[in-house]
C-alpha cells in the first residue's frame, strides 16, 4: 500500500521540482530523493547550490558536479532501511558551461576557438539565462546514462523556472539556420538563396552593431560561427530534452510554502507549466503550518480552546510559589496561551492561502504539505524526518 | 550613522536587491507610500514580470507605460522586449524599419540569448526615466528599483566592464559610460539590500554585500531585515517554564505539555534570527533596519503603508528597529 508521493517515486523515471527561491526547494527535493531510494529506487538528486550543511549531509562538500553516492549508513544504523541506492550531484555554473563545450565541440580548434571568445567568456560569466539550459543538459546526459531508475532535477533558483522549459527550445531556434546563419559568413554558399541569406544577414549584424557596437557584434558573429558547426547536435539534445519533459515518466513537483509572496510566483509557474502542456502532479507546501499538538505532528490545529489561567496556576502549583513567582507564572501560563493562539491563526491563514493556490491546479494534483521543523535539515535523518509529511496526502482543494 | 532616510529618499534612483521572496516587494511599495505621503512622486519601476507588485496595490495588471497605483505611488513594469524596442526606435533613424524588426519573432528571441542586450536596454530606460522632466523639475522623484534577484544587480553593474574589452569609442561607448556614471554617482544612485534573518539568506547577503563592497562603486544604503520575529516570553517567565512543564507533565495536562513545547521552539526562532542578525551585523557595515513580522501575509495598502512610515522614522531616528522588543502579548510570529 503506497500513499502520498510514494507511488509516483515508483513509478516514474524524472520527477522535476520547481518553485520560488527560498522555500526550501532543495532539501525538500533532497527528501523525495531519500524517501525513492528507502522504496528501493536508484536515485539521482540533481541539485543547485544546496546550503551548506546539506551539502554535508548529502557529501557533496566542495564544488564539484561529479556524481557521488551518498553513504546511507548513519541512517541504516537507526534502523531505517534504505534498499536503493542515493547519489547526488550539483551543478557549477561556469565549469559546466565550460566543460559542456569540451564535450560537444567537434574539434580542439572550435573548443579553443569558443572557450577563448570574449563573448562567450561575457556569456558563462554571467549565465542567468544559459544556467537553465545547462540544467537539461546534464539532465539529458544523466538519463541517457541508464545508471538511475529516478533523477529528481532541482531546478535552478530563478524565480522564473519556467526557463527550464522554454531554454532548450529557444537555443535550438537560435541556432536554426533562420538566425544563426545570418549572422555566420555564408561564403560557402552559392547560388540565389546564399545571396538572400548573405543580405539579410548583413542586415542582421548592422542591426545587431547598432544595438551592441561593431566589435562586440564582431565578437559575436565569431561566435555563433563556432557554434554553427555544432547545432546538430544541440537541435537533437533539445528535440530529446523537450520529450523527456512532456514524457509520462516525467512529472513535475511544485514546492511552494504557505507565504503569500511565495504563492504569487507559485501560482504563476502554476500556469505557465500547464500552458507549456507539461503535467504538474505534486504540489508540496513547504515550512506551512506550525506543529501545536505532540501527539499527531500531521495534525494542522487552527483552533484553540479557551484557558482558565488562575485555576490552572492553582492546580497546578497549589501553595508551593512565593507571591511573586505566582504572578510570573499566571503570565507565562497567559504568555504560552498567547503563543498558541497566534501559531493557531498563522496554521488557519496558511491553510486558507494554500487552498486558495490549490484550486488553480488541476484536480488530480498530489497536495502535500510539511510542518515547520525545528531549525536547519543537516543531516540524513533530518531529511528522512520529511518523509511522513510525503507519504500524507492532505485534501487541499475542498 | 548617517542620516539615512533624508539622504535614502534624496537620491534619483533606490535599488533594491535580495534574494526571491524576501519580502523585497513589500518594502519597496512601503517606502514608495511613505515618499508619496511625503508629497513627492514616486515611482516604482519593476525589473522581470513577478505579479507581486500587483497584489500589494490590489491592481489588475502594471504595464510599461508608469500608472498610479495608489496612495499617490506610480509603477510599472520594465518590460525587456518594449524596453529594447524602445531602443532601437531612437538609434534607427526610420520608426517603421525599426518597429518591423523588433516585431519579428526570430529576433527577439535572438535579443534575449545575445549577451548584454537586455542590460543595454533596461540601462537605456532607467536612465531615461531618471533623466524625464515634468512640469516642475523631475518627472519622477524618486524612482525604486525593485531588482528581480540577487544576480540581476551584479549583471546591471557588470554592464561597464564587461563591455569595456568589446566596444571601442563612438556612441555606444558614451552610452555605456552615461549608464555607469549613473550607476556610480552617489548623489544619484543608491542600493540596498534585503534579507531575512534566517541562515541560508544572510549567507548570501554577506557574500553579496562583500562582491558589491569589493568589485563595485554603487554606493551602498541600509540593510533591510525582514520578518523579524518578536521575543515570544519575557527571561523571567523563560526561567519558569521547567517548573510548569514537570508539574503539567505530572498532572498530564497534554495541551499545557504542548504549549511549553510551542513557545521553546518560538523561542528558538528568535534566537536564531537575533543571532542571523548579529552575524549580519558583524559582516556588514550598512546601518540595518529590522522589520517584524507582520500578521497578516495578505497586506492591506494601509498596514504597507504605515510599515514605510515606521521604517523611514526609525532611519530618521539612527535607530534599527523599535526599542520595545515586547513579549507574547502582542507579538507574533509566522
Amino acid at each position: 500500500m503506497t500513499s502520498g508521493i510514494d507511488e509516483l517515486l515508483l513509478r516514474q523515471r524524472l520527477l522535476v521540482s520547481v518553485g520560488p527561491g527560498g522555500v526550501g526547494k532543495t532539501t525538500v527535493s533532497a527528501a523525495i530523493g531519500l524517501r525513492a531510494a528507502e522504496l528501493g529506487r536508484r536515485t539521482l538528486v540533481l541539485t543547485i547550490d544546496p546550503a551548506k550543511r546539506l551539502a554535508d549531509a548529502l557529501g557533496l562538500t566542495g564544488l564539484d558536479d561529479r556524481i557521488r553516492e551518498v553513504p546511507t549508513e548513519e541512517l541504516r544504523k537507526s534502523g531505517v532501511a534504505v534498499p536503493g541506492k542515493l547519489y547526488a550531484a550539483m551543478f557549477d555554473n561556469a565549469t559546466s558551461m565550460d566543460s559542456l563545450m569540451q564535450r560537444v565541440a567537434p574539434d580542439v580548434e572550435t573548443r579553443d576557438k569558443i572557450l577563448r571568445n570574449r563573448v562567450y567568456r561575457a556569456m558563462a560569466g554571467t549565465l542567468a539565462r544559459s544556467h537553465a539550459y545547462l540544467a537539461m543538459e546534464r539532465l539529458h546526459e544523466v538519463m541517457s546514462s541508464g545508471d538511475y531508475d529516478l533523477v529528481i532535477l532541482d531546478t535552478p533558483p530563478a524565480r522564473n523556472a519556467l526557463e527550464i522549459l522554454d531554454a532548450p527550445s529557444r537555443l535550438a531556434t537560435f541556432l536554426e539556420e533562420g538566425v544563426v546563419k545570418w549572422f555566420v559568413r555564408a561564403d560557402k554558399g552559392r547560388g540565389w538563396r546564399a545571396k538572400i541569406m548573405q543580405g539579410s544577414g548583413a542586415a542582421a549584424i548592422k542591426l545587431f552593431e547598432v544595438v551592441v557596437g561593431k566589435d562586440l557584434a564582431h565578437e559575436t558573429v565569431s561566435f555563433f560561427e563556432a557554434f554553427y558547426g555544432m547545432r546538430e547536435g544541440f537541435q537533437e539534445r533539445a528535440a530529446a530534452i523537450q520529450a523527456t519533459l512532456r514524457a509520462k515518466h516525467t512529472s513535475f513537483v511544485l514546492v511552494s510554502s504557505s507565504d503569500a509572496t511565495h504563492l504569487v510566483d507559485a501560482e504563476a509557474l502554476a500556469t505557465g507549466i500547464s500552458s507549456r502542456g507539461v503535467a504538474l502532479d505534486v504540489a508540496v507546501f513547504n515550512r506551512s503550518y506550525e506543529r501545536l499538538t505532540h501527539a499527531d505532528p500531521l495534525a494542522i490545529v487552527v483552533d484553540v480552546g479557551a484557558l482558565e489561567v488562575d485555576a490552572a496556576t492553582a492546580l497546578l502549583f497549589e501553595d508551593d510559589l512565593s507571591r511573586s513567582e505566582r504572578e510570573t507564572m499566571r503570565s507565562l501560563i497567559a504568555s504560552l496561551h498567547q503563543v498558541r493562539l497566534d501559531a493557531a491563526t498563522h496554521n488557519l491563514r496558511a491553510l486558507a492561502s494554500v487552498r486558495r493556490l490549490a484550486r488553480q491546479l488541476p484536480p488530480e494534483t498530489l497536495g502535500l504539505i510539511i510542518a515547520r521543523l525545528d531549525g536547519d535539515i543537516r543531516d540524513l535523518p533530518g531529511l528522512h524526518a520529511l518523509g511522513p509529511y510525503l507519504a500524507a496526502p492532505r485534501d487541499i482543494q475542498s | 550613522m548617517f542620516g539615512l532616510s533624508g539622504s535614502l529618499l534624496d537620491r534619483r534612483l533606490l535599488m533594491f536587491t535580495g534574494k526571491g521572496g524576501v519580502g523585497k516587494t513589500t518594502i519597496v511599495a512601503s517606502l514608495a507610500l511613505e515618499a508619496a505621503r511625503r508629497g513627492r512622486r514616486p515611482l516604482i519601476v519593476e525589473l522581470g514580470h513577478r505579479a507581486s507588485m500587483e497584489s500589494v496595490f490590489a491592481v489588475d495588471t502594471i504595464g510599461y507605460v508608469p500608472s498610479e497605483v495608489g496612495g499617490g505611488v506610480w509603477a510599472m513594469n520594465l518590460d525587456f522586449e518594449e524596453a529594447l524596442a524602445e531602443y532601437l526606435e531612437e538609434h534607427i533613424p526610420v520608426k517603421r524599419v525599426a518597429r518591423t524588426i523588433t516585431r519579428n519573432k526570430t529576433l527577439q528571441k535572438f535579443f534575449h540569448a545575445a549577451p548584454s542586450v537586455a542590460e543595454v536596454a533596461t540601462l537605456n530606460k532607467l536612465s531615461a526615466l531618471e533623466g524625464e522632466r515634468g512640469p516642475q523639475g523631475y518627472r519622477w522623484d524618486p524612482i525604486f528599483v525593485d531588482l528581480d534577484a540577487t544576480g540581476h544587480a551584479i549583471m546591471l553593474l557588470n554592464l561597464p566592464s564587461v563591455m569595456d574589452g568589446l566596444i571601442g569609442d563612438g556612441p555606444m561607448r558614451r552610452l555605456i559610460d552615461g549608464f555607469s556614471s549613473l550607476l556610480t554617482d552617489p548623489r544619484r544612485t543608491i542600493l540596498s539590500l534585503v534579507t531575512l534573518p534566517l541562515e541560508l539568506p544572510a549567507q548570501e547577503t554577506v557574500e553579496l554585500y562583500e562582491r558589491l563592497a569589493k568589485h563595485h562603486d554603487v554606493e551602498l544604503g541600509a540593510l533591510f531585515v525582514n520578518q523579524v520575529p518578536p521575543r515570544p516570553l519575557s527571561p523571567k517567565q523563560a526561567g519558569l517554564l521547567d517548573r510548569l512543564e514537570h508539574q503539567a507533565r505530572a498532572f498530564e495536562l497534554d495541551t499545557l505539555v504542548d504549549d511549553v513545547a510551542i513557545a521553546r521552539r518560538a523561542m528558538r526562532y528568535h534566537a536564531n534570527a537575533r543571532a542571523q542578525i548579529n552575524r549580519l551585523r558583524r559582516d556588514i557595515p550598512l546601518p540595518i533596519v529590522e522589520l517584524p513580522t507582520i500578521a497578516s501575509r495578505s497586506l492591506d495598502l494601509e498596514t504597507v503603508s504605515l510599515m514605510g512610515q515606521q521604517t523611514l522614522a526609525l532611519l530618521d531616528k539612527g535607530l534599527e528597529r523599535e526599542p520595545a522588543d515586547l513579549p507574547a502579548e502582542t507579538g507574533r510570529r509566522s
